[in-house]
């Protein structure tokens, strides 16, 4: 990659440490330096246009890593000279990061304008922690109720602040440089909203519509017969058991639940500790009608103080339905009863099935036609079969309930329409396909991802709202949540693994020479606190198309894309969402050479800007996603589940999850396999292109999407690799399918495992995720459905019914170039 | 024979027989048996206990088919020729080879002259143990919730064994109780407010037969079926679950459910004995099974509720019955009354034991114990010993052990010729038999030959009535007096597992030709009130009270002119015969008991009375219609039965009341005085000490076999009970008739007539030949 972008560097907010801030303060003075400059002043000189040959000088993988194109930002912007100032990209991320000033310019350029935002990047604070503001001293504007942040300005002596939003001018807070509780003043460039773009305030009283409520799990465990023989039932109340401190629970007011459901509803009433001879109670509603609580009492009981209740029922739980041969479950209605348990004071279902539900409000028929699959029709089996299941989330949303499904299933569970009770509440669709308890590598993915689940920082009563220099609209909203209004998103609990669109108009041209955008999401943290986590992000604004695609951000415009295309699947058409994705690259190419490139190829090859060289590739690997691509093969199950995974996932897994990880192990580098010596980061050999051709026949390789990993021992591969890395002496013995690496005592062999293992680590690509990617197995020369399945995460190949890259970039050529 | 002889032998009869006759002399012609007034009827016990006749171990003998009657003692056998002769059909019938070896002094004993009632044991086993399934109430405070739960505990030490329990507790929510489940506690859940059909009770309760639940998958290879069905889950035999279901019953709490201090606990009794009746219906129609409902309160939710939750509306009285002015009422009775039709038509038992200072229901409620043969037990508490002696009384035992109930019994009566059934009165329903032996017209539950009794024990009493249905003329086939012959067989599910059958002849003498004095003087007039107290009491179920007194008098009045001496409108000359003249008192006692003279009581006192006269024989009903009056002074030994009228109240003696329903003890104006002042623990009053404890004694004596256990109150004169005793007395010195007051009676403050007024217009009647 010669051919990259300029190197980081010279965005400012990368530059300097704190020791710089401090040094700096003393010079600026207060509202010094805070002048605007002039409109139509002199230009800034932003991210320059480097165009490269998208056919000679081949897309390689490893573009992947480098970061977005810098933000550049007039001097002086913020007001402290904090290098934290402006939103790091792991929070949110611009898909242009130079905003064109008016809305012609926008549609001339033909990209996106949308925000991608991963308010949480980990699943608990310690691992990913941000400054807090708790003196709950929170300086508003008055006008568009934009917090204090980095790039406000101050007048008049800093008595008043100018809202960088809006302009109006606000009075600075009394007590902003005062600290009531130590009775003393506050230097106020050291409040972490003014240094931090990324920064939580503790909220006072009036953000609270009532106390903060406690933590709360209710648990709807399916316990028809299937999944009582793939071992769900037992599997997940053992993971809840040995769990249990794990479950957020500082403020000891976390609560529990549980409820089972074939045919019948089974309440379990779990009397506190202190109870004497409190005895858990088993009772099952039949009448599935209408919800009614069969009692009062401890269906929903404090963590704490019903520990041993609750370990001896998790402890009994399995034998409890041993012998069900019930193969109904009545989801509909144990949803219902769930939500109105729980709906006084919200928190979340926790769905666990390996069942279609049947009988009653929600109940689901097996509509699968393997006819169809493949055809126009297909569209229709994404879309919900029961309305049941958007009314329902709706009223979920509204009660402060959020929804979570396990699905476990064997046979056709309809995930199109159960993943609508996730998708408006700010859950989760967690799909096992055929999962098996007696398979371990089965039973251990679920026990640790569900037990990272329980351990995950959830925050409750969230809303997600963006503000933005006036001139700018929220226009459009992509991720699980319900949008309440024109632009707030509710979250009756907030997710730590999951990243959102959202999509900005440009209503006014923007005078400035760098807008704001500031996303704010008000929640009640696990442990009772109310607080608003705010990130504050700058752009620069442009007036020339070049800038702007010379500042785009190529993944996060995927990121968008991939969500428009969700939403043109599950509106019932796949082929509108390929269409639509081919295009756009075409639409995008067509511009940069009408607009950018002088209408000249030179060569007749095709020219983008080196920033979006990975735009027809990423795209590439959309249309051939799981989701998306066209196939007779898929079952819709496996489709709705993808999709679901390509509107939630963060950005780092997303794109891995369309363009997978390829890493060539039998010749990895020395260094490849073990610590760094500086970092003590695992270091990975280079990621390879998903090509076959980069396949040798004697090889070893790792495929990652991040949700499925792959093992591929090439045909010709050679004793001594085979005994090294999987402890037989022929590669007949390999064991091919869902399994491991075996754990040998040679350096290879550790050094694979470690590869292996680090090409699951989110935490270094900056998300939170619970997703533990089985791995399976694969020889070349062996099982041919394996093979296949491995194949289609081959994206530059020529495969079913997708194309191939040659062939993709054939298409494109043909479309800009004539 | 003189009345006080033939009286004994009609007690006798009773003792032995468990029948008691209205005329022991039948009519030999319609006419003049239109012209008795009391019709010919039987109070029959079935059951009653006959310790020492044999319990015949062999089927019986039958005519054939369609008569059925079982040989008996009033059959012609000839032994040479091994032939019988039905009396009821002449038809004759082979003796079964085993029996050729009759001779006059070898016979068996069905055939024995002294055997007309005889039982045999039958080779049909139950089709299942007797089961009891508790529907317990949980709104109560938590004593009496204690109580109750201590009760219900100790009753399963008295259940053989292998008898099946199972359990449903209720509040806001009715819960049956899987008590075959060992993992953890378990119960099905049905919302109070709702009304469940049979099917979706059962289909809730996961009984539905296999194959016809939606959803199941086909039997899974290499696994045992799960146990399904109501036996292995919801009923068990109490020496497999006894555990488990006592640790249910100690787990009991309150209704959990808040209560405001203005409002009645939200109780669904309906719910609850809907699921009860529904559980049983599925899997053990026509198996013997009580279904024990034990409420602490009415029921208010769901169907079935007799008042609104809110306090301040108070329960239905028979004043707001009397004008209508009922919420419920039509809409509970009409829930309930379809609910008795399915219990009883499934064959089970529905006992009702309420423990409430207010009225539970029990008027709405009456009809699923009246048709089944339940027990009514109306008490203030589960705390009272009046409850749980009762309660426990329900489990006796016989000499062998076993529990003195039957289950799933029928009567059916044969008749001969002259004689054909109106019907029965009584805790049955109609099994709508026709044959010859049914009458024309209908007294009680008539129009059939037979009745189901789901629930019958030894005490259980019936009124069966009779008409005749002869020309009269003499029978040529028969030869000495002709009788009418009456046989009651009574099939029913002993609880030791056997079928039992028991056979009941009554044969009577038809009378001579027209004018026959026999007829009178064969009238038994204890038993001929107590079946007219039956006809009245179930007249007054349908009509109004005005109407059933009307009716009550102008039968008197009749039979007085019937069968009276006198001189047409000369009341002075009006005699009655010895066995006529405590009939008119009887009579007089009724129209003024609480059997007919409802507004003294509540509606649930006046369905549990009646409920309980409908139960008992000649001699505990006519203590409930016409009170016993004992006194106790120190000229006596023993106490001395006093007059039931005002003027037995003396300073100086003690009475003792006995109403069956209550037993009173009444320390006169003197002895009251020296009781207050303590002088029997004093030295030297040891007779008094003895005088206060002998009516005492007395009465736990007569409490001894009582069902329900009697209310037992000890007052003094002036004092505020005594009101019970003064209700029951005649006012013959009430504040109207003062002049024949003497100084030491009591005064009674009642508008009724008095005994002596009474008999005055009757007589003035009677001798006008209006009646
Ligand atoms: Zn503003
Ligand atoms: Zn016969």
């Amino acid at each position: 990659p010669d051919q990259g972008y300029p190197a980081h560097g010279a965005s400012p907010m990368l530059q300097g440490g704190v020791g710089g801030v401090t040094q700096q303060l003393g010079q600026m003075g207060l509202g010094a330096g805070q002048q605007q400059p002039p409109p139509g002043g002199a230009p800034l000189r932003l991210n320059q246009l480097y165009p490269t040959d998208l056919q000679n000088q081949p897309f390689n993988v490893t573009e992947l890593d480098l970061p977005p194109p810098p933000i550049i930002l007039p001097p002086n912007s913020s007001a402290t000279p904090s290098p934290n100032a402006n939103c790091p990209p792991k929070y949110v991320r611009s898909t242009l990061n130079a905003v064109p000033t008016t809305n012609s310019l926008l549609k001339k350029s033909r990209l996106p304008f949308a925000l991608v935002i991963q308010p949480y990047a980990a699943l608990h604070d310690s691992e990913d922690p941000v400054p807090v503001a708790s003196d709950q001293v929170i300086a508003r504007c008055r006008r568009c109720r934009t917090y204090i942040n980095p790039f406000v300005s101050f007048l008049d002596h800093g008595h008043r602040w100018r809202c960088n939003m809006c302009n109006l001018t606000n009075d600075v807070p009394q007590s902003f440089d005062w600290d009531v509780a130590q009775q003393k003043s506050v230097d106020r460039w050291q409040r972490p909203e003014l240094n931090y773009s990324v920064m939580e305030f503790v909220a006072p009283q009036e953000y609270m519509v009532r106390p903060p409520q406690p933590l709360v799990y209710y648990f709807l465990f399916d316990v028809s017969y299937a999944s009582i023989q793939n071992g769900l039932l037992a599997t997940a109340a053992r993971c809840i058991l040995e769990s249990l401190d794990r479950i957020p629970n500082a403020d000891r007011r976390t609560r529990v639940g549980f409820m089972c459901v074939d045919s019948s509803l089974h309440y379990f009433s779990i009397p506190p500790d202190d109870v004497e001879n409190g005895e858990t109670k088993m009772l099952l509603v039949s009448d599935l009608d209408e919800p009614f609580l069969p009692t009062p009492e401890d269906l929903l009981v404090n963590l704490s103080s019903a520990r041993q209740n609750i370990e001896r029922f998790l402890s009994k739980l399995q034998e409890m339905f041993q012998n069900s041969q019930n193969a109904s479950s009545a989801l509909g209605p144990a949803l219902r009863a769930g939500h109105k348990l729980i709906s006084p004071v919200g928190g979340k279902m926790c769905v666990l099935t390996s069942t279609l539900p049947n009988p009653g409000h929600g109940a689901l028929t097996p509509r699968e036609n393997k006819q169809v699959l493949g055809t126009s029709k297909e569209g229709g089996l994404l879309q919900t079969q029961n309305s049941f299941y958007k009314s329902f989330a709706v009223e979920c949303s509204k009660n402060q309930v959020s929804v979570d499904m396990f699905l476990f299933s064997s046979q056709y569970q309809d995930v199109a329409s159960l993943s609508n009770l996730p998708r408006y509440t700010g859950g989760q669709t967690y799909f096992y396909p055929a999962w098996n308890a007696g398979r371990a590598e089965d039973a251990v993915k679920f026990a640790t991802e569900f037990s990272d689940y329980l351990s995950a920082e959830i925050a409750l009563e969230a809303v997600l709202r963006v503000r933005a220099t006036t001139g700018l609209r929220m226009s459009a909203f992509y991720g699980n949540f319900f949008n309440r209004s024109s632009d707030l998103c509710a979250f009756p609990a907030f997710p730590r693994d999951q990243a959102y669109v959202v999509e900005v108009a440009i209503d006014e041209s923007l005078t400035k020479q760098f807008i704001c955008l500031q996303a704010g999401v008000l929640h009640t943290t696990c442990n009772g606190e109310r607080r608003i986590r705010v990130m504050t992000l700058s752009l620069p604004t442009t007036q020339t198309l070049a800038d702007v695609y010379a500042s785009a951000d190529q993944q996060a415009i995927a990121m968008y894309y991939s969500h428009k295309a969700v939403e043109r699947a599950l509106g019932g058409s796949l082929d509108g969402a390929r269409d639509m994705l081919q295009q756009k690259v075409i639409e995008l190419l067509q511009t940069y050479k009408k607009e950018l490139a002088g209408g000249n190829m030179g060569g007749g090859g095709l020219q983008f800007p080196s920033n979006l060289r990975g735009i027809p590739i990423l795209f590439l690997g959309l249309i051939k996603n799981l989701g998306l691509r066209k196939s007779a093969q898929i079952p819709s199950d496996l489709r709705s589940a993808a999709l679901c995974l390509l509107s939630t996932l963060p950005l780092p897994l997303l794109m891995q999850y369309i363009y997978p990880r390829l890493y060539s192990l039998h010749d990895m580098p020395d260094s490849a396999g073990v610590p760094d010596p500086q970092t003590g980061e695992m270091v990975m050999p280079p990621a390879v292109n998903l090509s076959s051709e980069r396949l040798v026949p004697y090889g070893l390789y790792l495929i990652d999407d991040g949700q499925t990993q792959f093992v591929w021992l090439g045909r010709d591969a050679v004793p001594a690799l085979v005994h090294d890395v999987f402890g037989v002496d022929d590669k007949t013995q390999v064991k091919q399918g869902k399994g491991s690496i075996p754990d040998l005592e040679n350096e290879f062999n550790e050094r694979i495992r470690a590869v292996v293992e680090k090409s699951r680590d989110h935490r270094a690509k900056g998300t939170g995720s619970i997703v533990v990617p089985p791995l399976y197995v694969i020889r070349e020369d062996g099982e041919p459905s394996l093979k296949l399945w491995a194949q289609t995460l081959l994206v530059e190949d020529r495969a079913d019914q997708g194309v191939g890259l040659m062939q993709w970039m054939g298409v494109l050529r043909e479309k800009v170039v004539q | 024979m003189d009345y006080d002889n033939l009286k004994e032998q009609w007690g006798e009869v009773e003792d032995r027989e468990g029948v008691r006759l209205s005329w022991n002399t039948f009519p030999s012609s319609r006419m003049e048996a239109s012209r008795l007034v009391v019709p010919i009827g039987v109070n029959i016990t079935p059951l009653k206990e006959q310790p020492d006749k044999p319990l015949l171990q062999y089927e019986p003998v039958t005519c054939k088919p369609p008569c059925r009657a079982v040989l008996n003692p009033y059959a012609q056998v000839d032994a040479r020729s091994r032939l019988w002769i039905c009396p009821f059909c002449l038809s004759r019938n082979g003796l079964p080879p085993h029996y050729k070896d009759i001779t006059p002094d070898v016979i068996p004993p069905e055939l024995h002259p002294s055997n007309t009632t005889i039982e045999y044991k039958l080779a049909r086993p139950a089709p299942s143990p007797p089961i009891f399934l508790f529907v317990v109430d949980t709104c109560q405070e938590e004593d009496s919730l204690k109580a109750l739960k201590d009760s219900i505990i100790m009753s399963l030490s008295l259940l053989p064994p292998y008898a099946l329990v199972g359990l449903i507790t209720y509040g806001t929510m009715a819960q049956v109780h899987e008590i075959g489940y060992t993992e953890c506690a378990k119960s099905y859940v049905f919302r109070g407010s709702k009304e469940y059909s049979p099917k979706q009770v059962q289909e809730m309760l996961g009984l539905m037969p296999q194959g016809m639940r939606p959803g199941m998958p086909q039997q899974q290879p290499g696994r045992a079926p799960a146990p399904t069905g109501a036996s292995a889950r919801f009923l068990l035999p109490v020496q497999q679950c006894e555990f488990q279901l006592t640790n249910a019953l100690e787990q009991l709490q309150k209704d959990p459910w808040p209560v405001d201090n203005d409002k009645r606990a939200a109780r669904c009794t309906g719910t609850a004995l809907a699921v009860a009746v529904g559980l049983l219906e599925s899997s053990f129609q026509n198996a013997g099974a009580r279904i024990m409902l034990f409420t602490g309160g009415p029921a208010t939710e769901g169907p079935g509720m007799v008042v609104g939750k809110e306090l301040k509306e108070p329960i239905r009285s028979h004043h707001d019955i009397d004008r209508d002015n009922i919420k419920y009422y039509k809409k509970a009775l009409k829930f309930y009354e379809a609910l008795a039709k399915r219990v009883s038509h499934n064959g089970h038992i529905v006992d009702i034991f309420a423990g409430c200072l207010d009225q539970v229901g029990l008027l709405e409620m009456k009809g699923l114990a009246n048709s089944t043969g339940g027990h009514m037990i109306l008490t203030d508490s589960f705390t009272a010993s009046m409850y749980k002696q009762s309660f426990a009384r329900v489990f006796d035992k016989d000499d062998d052990d076993n529990l003195l109930m039957g289950f799933n019994a029928s009567m059916e009566v044969l008749t001969t010729k002259e004689l054909k059934v109106t019907g029965l009165i009584g805790h049955a329903i109609s099994m709508n038999k026709k044959s010859a032996s049914v009458g024309e017209t209908e007294c009680g539950i008539g129009n059939t030959c037979s009745w189901k009794m789901c629930g019958i024990d030894p005490g259980a009493s019936y009124g069966v009535y009779f008409e005749i249905a002869g020309q009269g003329g003499p029978n040529s086939m028969q030869q000495g007096a002709q009788k009418g012959i009456m046989q009651f067989l009574t099939y029913y599910q002993h609880s030791s597992g056997q079928f039992h059958l028991r056979v009941c002849t009554v044969g009577r003498n038809m009378s001579g030709p027209s004018g026959d004095p026999a007829i009178a003087q064969s009238f038994d007039q204890e038993a001929a009130a107590v079946l007219m107290s039956r006809i009245a009491v179930f007249k007054a179920e349908v009509d109004d009270g005005p109407d059933v007194l009307r009716w009550v008098d102008r039968m008197l009045i009749r039979l007085c002119s019937r069968f009276a001496e006198y001189r047409k409108d000369d009341p002075s000359s009006f005699r009655l015969e010895k066995n006529f003249t405590l009939y008119p008192q009887f009579m007089f006692h009724l129209r003024r008991s609480q059997f007919l003279q409802v507004f003294n009581n509540s509606p649930d006192e006046t369905a549990f009375y009646r409920h309980v006269l409908n139960h008992e024989d000649v001699s505990n009903s006519l203590i409930m219609i016409q009170p016993t009056l004992d006194s106790y002074d120190f000229e006596h030994e023993s106490s001395t039965p006093v007059l039931l009228d005002s003027q037995s109240i003396q300073p100086q003696t003690i009475l003792l009341l006995d109403t069956f329903f209550h037993i009173l003890i009444f320390h006169g104006e003197t002895m009251a005085q020296w009781r207050k002042a303590g002088y029997q623990d004093q030295e030297g009053y040891e007779n008094f000490k003895e005088l206060l404890d002998r009516p005492k004694e007395d009465a736990r004596e007569l409490i001894q076999d009582r069902f329900p256990l009697p209310r037992f109150i000890i007052c003094d004169a002036g004092g505020s009970q005594a009101r019970f005793l003064l209700s029951k007395l005649n006012p013959s010195t009430t504040h109207t008739t003062g002049a024949y007051g003497g100084v030491n009676a009591q005064t009674i403050f009642t508008d009724d007539v008095s005994l002596q007024t009474f008999m005055d217009h009757l007589m003035k009647l009677a001798v006008s030949g209006t009646g």
